[in-house]
């Protein structure tokens, strides 16, 4: 378990504060955020390399926050590794395994044994990685911190080690929080999403929660929504005490029904490309609430994937379609089309 | 147009000036060289006074520099990682010995523990005659010199991440360990050149070894007494010799250069 109140440090003039979050004892927790955010420093901080100047740092239930590294049974491993150049591999991997079997057996499962002859010079990047994964490892931690551990990688390898690392953490329980800038990864792997931006944690949520639920218009840009708008919002029609409110969202001349409380304030929309469903007609009776007519201005394949944007009175509207479903319908520039978006898709923030 | 001949003027001026420099360098090294090495090689086989100096010094110069990598290597550490208290002020301490004339040192050392200081004192009182002592020759030396050390070793730990130590830390050891096992070996030939550098400078003093120990003499004291007492002529060869053996540490400083440009790590 690892839990942060109110955690705070200094690195130079950034200064990371105010970072609370509680990750349970076998999950796998993710760090997102901007280059520069802080993502680095909070997992040194809970590491105790860096000192703590306000908050607590509690593992397993202990206050660590003034023990030193060595007295905190965890592990971490950096986005350069950092292998110990003056040793071997296989050196690196013993370095402070009490148990040599399970580093041998760590080694094995991560495809390292083969590298133990090797000098750390002659290791590739991704090669650099996985040796410092077995070396973490190696004295059997609870806890392993993760500062984008697969970056370099090639995408094969990525996936087996991705995959028998997480066999092994369930296997031996131990608890996982990783800084990572793929948001598949954190999709994938993640039990819980912290999202840091200038030395702040601004969001804390289950993945599919934070990427569905953003905070913020930032954060929803961040993490890739492809439809954000800024503009009004009025209340048509109170839940009242049996859940929320339905709310039209004005920008520009497009109009949207989301589902959501409106407190007055300016309001921001929120409408992910894989939500969006486009028609060549309207449909004769829809469950969708937005049905918005409009014409085709961009197509941008990406792999299986094309991102189409309608222009939908005078405002860009996202889709994210399959490259076989631009085809069936015969998708090109300057083809009307009719965008639907379900209510529970537009989200208020 | 008018860039080229500014140009060309701009780099005729370096060049003339580094010759100017470099000759400067060289002609006074050279001219005592070609008058005195030879006879300095000779006189080392027929001189015992000379031999016993050369080796006063080594021996001398070698104990100050032992010292002062075990006693001034964790305070370097100490001062890369940020972790020295008052960092400011043992900075300033530092370089106060490399500030100062090395006569007022070699005063200043004698203020310190001459007979009539209490340390002194003290250590007469136990038998231990400091002044006219090869000891008080080490001492001088440490003084004048363990600032360097301690300065070229900060740099070559700090030259070593410190996040390599943090690894090391999450793996069990200590601050100290981590230093020794991961440290200590990647910043090794900064390390080692930071105590040839000192050796040398130990090697060369004049200044502060002659205020507190005339006898017996370290070689540069014996260059400086034939030079007073026989002339130019007898002190050449001493001095020829001191200047040829100082290219031993400059070869060593050389060769760790070449080594680590050729072998360094990857990181």
């Amino acid at each position: 378990m690892i839990e942060a109140r109110a955690l705070g440090t200094q690195a130079g003039a950034f200064a990371l504060s105010g970072v609370s979050f509680t990750l349970p004892r076998g999950a796998w927790g993710i760090v997102l955020g901007p280059a520069g955010a802080g993502k680095t420093t909070l997992l040194e901080t809970i590491a105790g390399v860096r000192p703590a100047t306000t908050g607590q740092v509690l593992l397993r239930d202990v206050d660590v926050t003034r023990l030193a590294p060595e007295q905190r049974r965890l592990g971490i491993v950096y986005q350069h590794g950092y292998l110990f150049p003056h040793l071997s591999v296989e050196a690196n991997v013993r370095y402070g395994a009490t148990d040599r079997a399970h580093a041998a057996m760590v080694s094995e499962r991560l495809g390292v044994t083969p590298l133990y002859e090797r000098t750390v010079g002659s290791l590739s990047g991704g090669e650099r990685q996985v040796v410092a994964l077995a070396r973490a490892l190696g004295p059997r931690p609870d806890i392993l911190l993760l500062d984008e551990p697969f970056a370099a990688l090639d995408p094969r390898r990525r996936t087996r080690v991705r995959r028998e690392l997480h066999a092994m953490q369930r296997e031996l329980g131990f608890t996982v929080l990783q800084v990572t800038h793929d948001f598949g990864e954190a999709g994938t792997l993640g039990d819980l999403a912290l999202l840091v931006e200038e030395g702040r944690l601004v969001q804390a949520a289950p993945p599919a929660q934070l990427f569905r639920r953003p905070a913020t218009a930032a954060i929803a840009e961040f993490l890739g929504a492809e439809n954000v708008y800024a503009g009004t919002a009025e209340t048509v029609d109170r839940g009242g005490q049996s859940g929320p409110d339905t709310v039209r969202f004005q920008t520009g001349g497009l109009t949207l029904i989301g589902i959501g409380t409106y407190d007055g304030e300016r309001r921001h929309a929120v409408v992910r490309g894989e939500d969006v469903v486009l028609a060549r007609s309207r449909p004769g009776a829809s469950s969708a609430r937005n049905v918005l007519d409009g014409v085709v201005v961009e197509i941008a394949p990406e792999g299986a994937l094309a991102r189409v944007t309608v222009d939908v009175a005078g405002v860009p509207l996202v889709a994210c379609l399959t490259t076989a479903s631009v085809a069936e319908l015969g998708l090109r520039q300057g083809v009307p089309v009719v965008a639907m978006v379900k209510a529970t898709a537009v989200h208020l923030c | 147009m008018n860039g080229r001949p500014a140009h060309r003027l701009a780099a005729a001026g370096v060049a003339v000036g580094s010759l100017l420099l470099l000759g400067l360098l060289v002609l006074p090294v050279s001219a005592l060289v070609l008058r005195g090495g030879a006879a300095g090689f000779r006189q080392l086989g027929t001189d015992a006074e000379l031999r016993a100096s050369l080796l006063l010094t080594a021996s001398t110069a070698t104990l100050a520099t032992l010292v002062a990598v075990v006693l001034g290597t964790p305070i370097a550490w100490l001062l890369a990682r940020g972790r020295m208290p008052a960092a400011a002020l043992v900075g300033a301490l530092l370089d106060l010995p490399l500030l100062i004339p090395h006569p007022v040192a070699g005063i200043a050392l004698l203020l310190a523990f001459g007979r009539a200081s209490p340390l002194g004192g003290a250590l007469d009182r136990a038998g231990i005659a400091l002044l006219g002592s090869p000891l008080a020759i080490g001492l001088a030396m440490l003084f004048v010199a363990a600032p360097l050390y301690v300065s070229a070793a900060r740099e070559a730990i700090a030259r070593v991440d410190a996040r390599y130590e943090s690894v090391a830390r999450t793996l069990g050891d200590s601050a100290w360990r981590a230093a020794w096992r991961v440290t200590r070996p990647l910043a090794g030939r900064g390390l080692v050149a930071a105590a040839v550098v000192m050796w040398a400078r130990a090697a060369s003093e004049f200044g502060a070894i002659v205020i507190l120990t005339y006898n017996p003499k370290v070689a540069s004291v014996l260059s400086y007494d034939r030079f007073n007492a026989f002339g130019l002529d007898a002190a050449l060869p001493v001095a020829a010799v001191l200047v040829l053996l100082a290219v031993i540490p400059l070869l060593v400083l050389r060769s760790l250069r070449v080594r680590a440009a050729l072998g360094e790590p990857a990181r």
